[in-house]
């Protein structure tokens, strides 16, 4: 898979095409994605195939994608809510 | 890919996939036989409706077609994803499924389904059965928005992990295995530096070795069970499944790692992320022992789980009748060994979503439903084929069976769930609201939600259904089964409200 960068919250991540952004955020060693709505606590990726919506960021804009579904692709931004 | 043999039911072929859209944004189709979920049971359910002539359509919610077992990596391959068979295997599967002229749709998550011409009856929230005949089905996601009338429908969702809350399990880090599989296999990350894998399972070494194969670090391998002469019994009466058990084991024994059993994992620690886990022998009862936990720490991910759950939302929102059988996965699809039919008319059923089995049986199921499905319509006799099948999938499905009793959630795991512990993670209810909701008087998984909003979120239960459940069963003394089921609303997914719109218009 071919390198490309990403932009997370302001920071330049390496990534690999073809992942999801999910993991390009697991293999930067950033699990938080967010906040849970009533209590606050973090949470990150848990089901990794869509149906829980724990992974939700924004992606070019876009708020609340699954990040466990995205594909990276070059220069994609990517803001999560932590 | 043969769109054109796609026609409407009923009327002659207009030679086109599709008409002209109304709804801008809402592509509409329609087919004789639509399939839902492009797993193993739902390729083949799809390759056999069209080479008995039918037109079909299959939606997946996924980016690509393959489903679980044969889920494909991305257009530029991992390399060590490059020679797995499964890979390999999926690609010919979804390959002949179009050959033979299936449409395959991905990136289309199936968020609605209605009888008939696709309005919804005023006031309901989930399709009855019709006597108009068909169904319209409404899907949406990166591949676009589609509307697909189909007078047919096989759904083949699959399965999902079954999880249950333990104190700690929304850090971030903690996942059931499948994630840790997902991450490992489609995108060639380990879910941490260094993993604990826990839970029941055959399926948690096949995780150790793909985050292994990924670049991954175990830290260990706890089984719940703790029979293993037993199971060692049932892979001996199936040499058919040595060649692969060995195969699998191979990575981890290189690896050297320690594959622990009858103990559980009963909390995650850390602050901000996971970084050690609780763990406790399982007496003979099937509960943890609280009083003799230890600890593993270093660790940044844990995967814990206890085998899958059949994805029954769309076969209940079609008011199809579900069963309960716990080894199976919980509350599974009823469908005819014969056909894959359910209790409804025009609708099939196969692979995980009749129960959990893994993907030989599958495929073996979605090819009865499909060949069922194209006969429904009057295309052919299939009985013969269907009854050789039927006998093919005998012995899977049996040696699936007597493994998955033995992978069954330890009975008393619900008494690790303290009251802080998180139980429904949209809505943030922990399990101490949900006693409180019981000791007020809701007395099954209903009013449990309707008490305490847990399982009202955005992921409508799937994940802490079956926690849920055994909560709530082991606070009032009952079955799992008695507790039911809390059925899905429509939309079964999140969709934009202008989406909705343009689907449901006309
Ligand atoms: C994460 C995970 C990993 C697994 N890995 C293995 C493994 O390595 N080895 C093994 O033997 N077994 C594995 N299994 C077990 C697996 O369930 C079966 O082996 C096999 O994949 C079952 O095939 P299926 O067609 O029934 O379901 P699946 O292969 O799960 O296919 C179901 C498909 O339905 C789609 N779907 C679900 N809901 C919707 C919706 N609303 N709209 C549109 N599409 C939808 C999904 O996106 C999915 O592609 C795994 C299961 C899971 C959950
Ligand atoms: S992690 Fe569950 S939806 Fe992405």
């Amino acid at each position: 898979m071919s390198a490309i960068v990403i932009t997370v919250d302001g920071d330049r991540l390496p990534a690999r095409a073809g992942m999801t952004v999910a993991a390009a955020l697991i293999a930067a060693d950033r699990p938080e994605l967010r906040r849970s709505p009533r209590a606050g606590t973090p949470r990150g990726v848990h089901c990794g195939m869509g149906h829980c919506f724990e992974c939700l960021v924004t992606i070019d804009g876009t708020p609340d994608r699954r990040a466990c579904l995205v594909e990276v692709s070059d220069g994609m931004t990517v803001e999560t809510s932590r | 890919m043969n769109s054109s043999t796609l026609s409407f039911a009923g009327k002659a072929s207009t030679g086109h996939s599709h008409a002209p859209s109304k709804d801008p944004g809402v592509e509409p189709f329609s087919c004789d036989v639509c399939v839902v979920g492009a797993g193993a049971a739902g390729l083949s359910a799809a390759h056999a409706a069209a080479a008995c002539g039918t037109s079909v359509v299959v939606l997946d919610a996924f980016p690509r077609p393959g489903g679980q077992y044969y889920m494909q990596p991305p257009a530029a391959p991992l390399a060590s994803a490059k020679a797995m068979r499964q890979v390999t295997d999926g690609a010919a599967l979804i390959a002949e499924a179009e050959r033979a002229g299936a449409r395959i749709l991905p990136g289309r998550e199936v968020w609605g389904v209605f009888p008939g011409g696709g309005q919804p009856e005023r006031g309901t929230s989930a399709a009855a059965p019709s006597d108009a005949g068909g169904f319209t089905l409404h899907a949406d996601g990166d591949g676009g928005a589609v509307r697909v009338t189909a007078r047919a429908i096989v759904v083949a969702t699959g399965a999902h992990d079954r999880v249950v809350p333990f104190p700690g399990w929304t850090l971030p880090g903690v996942m059931p295995p499948g994630a840790g599989q997902r991450l490992a296999k489609l995108s060639g990350t380990p879910p941490g530096r260094r993993t604990l894998i826990a839970g029941s399972g055959a399926f948690l070494l096949p995780v150790a070795s793909s985050i292994l194969k990924a670049g991954g670090e175990i830290a260990a391998i706890f089984e719940a069970d703790n029979r293993v002469l037993a199971a060692a019994g049932i892979v001996a009466r199936n040499p058919s499944i040595w060649g692969e058990l060995a195969r699998l084991a191979r990575p981890l024994f290189r690896a050297e790692f320690e594959v622990h059993r009858g103990a559980v994992v009963v909390a995650a620690l850390g602050d901000d992320r996971v970084r050690a886990a609780r763990l406790a022998p399982l007496d003979t009862s099937g509960t943890p022992d609280l009083a003799q936990t230890f600890e593993i720490d270093d660790i940044d991910a844990l995967l814990v789980g206890y085998g899958f759950r059949p994805h029954v939302e769309l076969t209940d929102a079609l008011g199809c009748t579900h069963d309960f059988d716990e080894a199976a996965g919980g509350w599974i699809c009823r469908a005819a060994p014969d056909t894959f039919a359910t209790t409804v008319a025009g609708v099939f059923a196969a692979g995980e979503t009749t129960g959990i089995a893994g993907s030989r049986p599958a495929l073996l199921s979605g090819r009865i439903a499909g060949l069922a499905a194209a006969e429904s319509l009057g295309f052919g006799d299939t009985s013969g084929e269907r009854r050789y099948l039927v006998e093919r999938r005998r012995r899977p499905a049996a040696f699936a069976a007597a493994l998955a009793t033995h992978f069954t959630p330890p009975a008393g795991l619900a008494a690790a769930i303290t009251n802080d512990t998180v139980m429904c993670r949209c809505e943030d209810v922990t399990a101490g609201e949900v006693r409180a909701a019981l000791a007020d008087g809701a007395d099954d998984a209903f009013g449990a939600k309707l008490w305490s909003r847990a399982g009202m979120g955005l992921c409508q239960g799937r994940v802490c259904g079956f926690g849920l459940a055994r909560l709530i069963a082991a606070e009032r003394g009952i079955d799992p089964e008695e507790v039911g089921f809390n059925t899905p609303r429509l939309p079964l997914r999140p969709v934009k409200l202008s989406t909705m719109q343009a689907a449901l218009k006309e």
